[in-house]
């Protein structure tokens, strides 16, 4: 008997057992490198034949062993990762590569590399700015990963090799993108907790072994007759990270969450990196200027002499406009995560952008424990009311 | 009277009292620069990469971290901070953050670009562009990102990088930072000179780093005869006396003479033996900010015999460092910034600390400075002054059995911080200073 939904089934494993094919491939021989945050360069670990593996927090887990190393009132999500990594949930991992994406990542770097021995460990700084000297420092900067994963690995990596993981993972790009696709429909096609799962297998997986579940995946949602029902609300949500599932079905219990453009979903999808001569040239120009985390200083001329509130604002979330409208929807939801600067600053200025084209909008904070996720739906009940 | 003789527990230097009052002349220098129709710039604390360049273009300049620390001294933030709230920003900001985009939307939006009459020390003045830093926290460019909100004007964001140790050590890492720092140090005095519309004086700007430098080179050989016992000079003259070096403000050849002479008079008190405080019994280090609403608590420890002789690296002069062979201005500037950071990663390297700047400098502190014990200051809404400082307490200990008293607060909202609390405390933290000594006397340490 066919499984017309294998694919969706196999995420839904993966979900809830991240780690169990990396092991596999780990007692094979590979050698895993964890990442905690998006800005890394996954297609350089890929082209090594290293396998990438992201970390995330774990917000069932209650928080103990990093209260030694990281103070009570900072980014939970990255105590959480600590936490975990504190108790070797993700013990198999052979290294760690770490970002400056943001401050709190910058400082638990730190921290967590005092404290865990691992075989390799290392940190990319990226700059704040945009500016051509930015971009051309951060290429030195992925350079020296390059240079520093070629010694773990035990050999070098030619322009080829990363071109040809650059092409697999853009690959995988297109086809989340496709992916999203099924949500626009209405109903959607694929429901918002069903691609959650989806992305975090993803960050789960060899790339190729990726593709193929996507793959799946997309067939599936296509073929299947047991579909998301149509909701009164098509919600946007817009975030540091959302991965946890409780909170999407929060969302969708009462609306239809039809883009999320966080680290937990379409953001490290959005666009691809060009394949340019030099490899690092193209991903340098991805990672610094096509993720669109908020960690990143954005203005709509470089240097301006005069600013201009709606310019400016055009200039660092117009791409949400776009997506508000290619995939309709009729709300959005800004989740923010306490003690996420980058992330709080911008609140008022968005939801200002917002009501500019005439979408409700609002944000709802919550720290990354299960105790939040109680008053966290109060709150998104009352704003689906005000929109259903 | 009793009280007038509390207050002369700590022995204040005569010097330190011109360099604290640039502070104030400093922001009543830009109200005039606003009333006599001269532009004024908001900048961040920045490490030095862009105040000398903004102070050869002849800008005053006034920074809102440093004024929310003297509203919040001055009991005047918390309207501040609720206006704040009330725009939608939430509450778990940096409180220097939420205390001034309060105050601008009060100014822009109510007082239509008049500075509130209630504005200590004149207020701040609309600038004409906001230099913002990406330098140790995320607010610290996102914040002035957010001001866009209530007014018009320009953001330079500066970067400073900030390698990993190791990293640092890799073929090029270190020259590629210059060449990013000299780039866009040029490329900001373009956008100075845009917003101006006047050149640089490329002279001048060459006599205000080598002045700043100067400063700062007499500013770390004050702090270098802090290690003497007893200590000279208290923390509390150091937290009055850094504006001028770290901020830039004042005059410079000015601030160079105030800052002879405050070596001069600490010099004197090391060759006659005088101490900050009556009896020193325990020699502290602080980290990080302190309570700028509650300085008073360290006149109480002191009366216990509580000498703070170092404080966070981040507000010391960088360790000084030989750029007499490099004539570009912007080249000596950058490398003198990246000091604050990279000075102390080798030794860093050497000894496994990989949080080579947040919590690498104080080992090498309690050490050097002879330390009976850390006073840690969390900082509510300043996570990033917060985020390393119970890895420096387990550092710390487990390398020199050197303990920590961690007494949270914040720089801003006085409801956070519990003197009393503190003082409450010190008893039996004094008895873990001498039960540490003894340990560390065992284990062949020399303090």
């Amino acid at each position: 008997m066919i499984d017309k939904n294998e694919g969706l089934r196999k995420a839904k494993d993966i979900y809830a057992n991240r780690a169990h094919r990396v092991k596999e491939l780990k007692a094979e021989g590979n050698k895993i490198v964890g990442y905690p945050c998006m800005y890394v360069p996954v297609e350089i670990i890929t082209a090594l034949d290293l396998i990438a593996y992201r970390t995330y927090g774990d917000m069932a887990e209650p928080v103990t062993e990093a209260d030694r190393a990281l103070p009570t009132a900072f980014c939970p999500i990255m105590r959480s990762c600590l936490d975990c990594a504190l108790k070797a949930k993700d013990g198999f991992l052979d290294g760690i590569v770490a970002t400056h994406s943001c401050d709190p990542q910058e400082k638990t770097a730190r921290v967590w590399e005092s404290y865990i021995d691992y075989s390799y460990f290392h940190f990319i700084d990226i700059p704040g700015t945009l500016r051509p000297e930015a971009l051309e420092y951060y290429k030195g900067q992925i350079n020296d990963f390059k240079k520093a994963l070629e010694s773990f690995a035990g050999k070098e990596v030619s322009p080829e090799k990363i071109k040809a993981a650059i092409e697999l993972h853009n690959r995988q790009r297109a086809l989340v993108r496709e992916l999203y696709e099924l949500t626009k429909p209405e109903p959607p096609l694929i429901s918002g907790t069903e691609i959650l799962q989806v992305i975090k297998s993803l960050m789960s997986l060899p790339v190729v072994e990726g593709n193929e579940l996507l793959g799946q995946v997309i067939s599936d949602a296509k073929e299947r007759t047991d579909g998301p029902q149509q909701k009164p609300a098509r919600l946007l949500v817009w975030s540091s990270t959302l991965d946890t599932l409780d909170i999407m079905r929060i969302f969708e219990a009462g609306a239809n969450v039809v883009v999320d453009e966080s680290c937990g979903g379409i953001r490290a999808y959005r666009a691809d990196v060009k394949l340019t001569d030099d490899p690092l040239d193209g991903l340098t120009d991805y990672y610094v200027t096509e993720i669109t985390c908020a960690r990143t200083f954005r203005e709509a001329v470089f240097g301006e002499a005069r600013k201009d509130y709606m310019a400016d604002l055009e200039s660092r979330f117009g791409y949400l406009k776009e997506m508000a409208k290619e995939w309709n929807a009729n709300g959005a939801i800004f989740l923010l995560v306490r003690y996420c600067d980058p992330f709080a600053f911008e609140m008022p200025g968005l939801k200002d952008y917002f009501e500019s084209f005439g979408i409700p909008s609002t944000y709802i904070e919550y720290d990354y424990t299960q105790g939040s996720l109680a008053p966290l739906r109060t709150r998104v009940e009352a704003f689906l009311e005000t929109i259903g | 009277m009793a009280a007038e003789a509390k207050k002369k527990v700590i022995n204040r230097l005569k010097s330190m009292y011109p360099l604290r009052g640039k502070v104030n002349e400093t922001y009543l220098k830009s109200v005039e620069a606003m009333r006599a129709g001269k532009p004024t710039v908001w900048a961040m604390l920045n490490f030095y990469y862009g105040d000398p360049i903004i102070k050869a273009m002849d800008l005053e300049v006034v920074y809102p971290e440093n004024y929310g620390a003297a509203m919040a001294a001055m009991g005047v933030a918390q309207s501040y901070l609720e206006r704040a709230d009330a725009e939608g920003f939430p509450t778990h900001l940096c409180g220097y953050s939420r205390a001034n985009l309060g105050y601008t939307s009060r100014m822009m939006k109510e007082l239509k670009g008049e500075i509130p009459p209630e504005a200590p020390l004149g207020g701040m003045p609309k600038p004409i562009f906001l230099m913002a830093s990406t330098a140790v926290c995320d607010a610290r460019y996102k914040w002035f990102q957010a001001l866009g909100r209530y007014m018009d004007v320009p953001v330079w964001t500066f970067e400073a990088p900030i390698p990993g140790v190791k990293e640092l050590f890799m073929e090029g890492s270190y020259e590629r930072m210059v060449d990013l720092g000299v780039k866009h140090g040029r490329e900001f005095v373009a956008f100075v000179e845009r917003v101006l519309g006047k050149k640089m004086d490329w002279d001048r700007l060459s006599e205000t780093v080598d002045l700043m430098i100067e400063i700062n080179e007499l500013w770390h050989e004050t702090n270098e005869l802090r290690k003497e016992k007893p200590c000279p000079m208290h923390g509390r003259d150091f937290w009055s006396s850094m504006s001028p070096a770290l901020f830039l403000m004042g005059d410079l050849k000015d601030s160079l003479q105030c800052f002879r002479n405050m070596y001069d008079e600490v010099k004197y008190r090391v060759d006659n033996h005088i101490g900050a405080i009556p009896e020193e019994k325990y020699r502290l280090l602080f980290a990080e900010l302190p309570p700028w609403h509650s300085l008073g608590f360290f006149d109480r420890l002191a009366e216990r015999g509580w000498n703070f002789v170092i404080e966070s690296f981040g507000y010391h002069p960088p360790i000084p460092l030989d750029l007499s062979g490099f004539s570009d201005p912007l080249e000596r500037l950058t490398r003198f910034s990246l000091q604050v950071y990279v000075a102390y990663y080798k030794d860093a390297l050497e000894e496994n600390v990989p949080a080579g700047s947040f919590a690498y400098p104080y080992l090498k502190y309690a050490r050097e400075w002879k330390c009976d014990g850390a006073f840690l200051h969390p900082l509510i809404s300043c996570r990033s002054a917060s985020t390393h400082l119970p890895y420096v307490s387990n550092v710390l200990m487990e390398r020199l059995k050197v303990p920590s008293l961690t007494i949270e607060g914040d720089i801003v909202d006085l409801r956070l911080f519990d003197p009393e609390d503190a003082i409450s405390k010190a008893e039996p933290f004094e008895e873990t200073m001498e039960h540490y000594r003894s340990i560390r006397r065992q284990e062949g340490l020399d303090w």
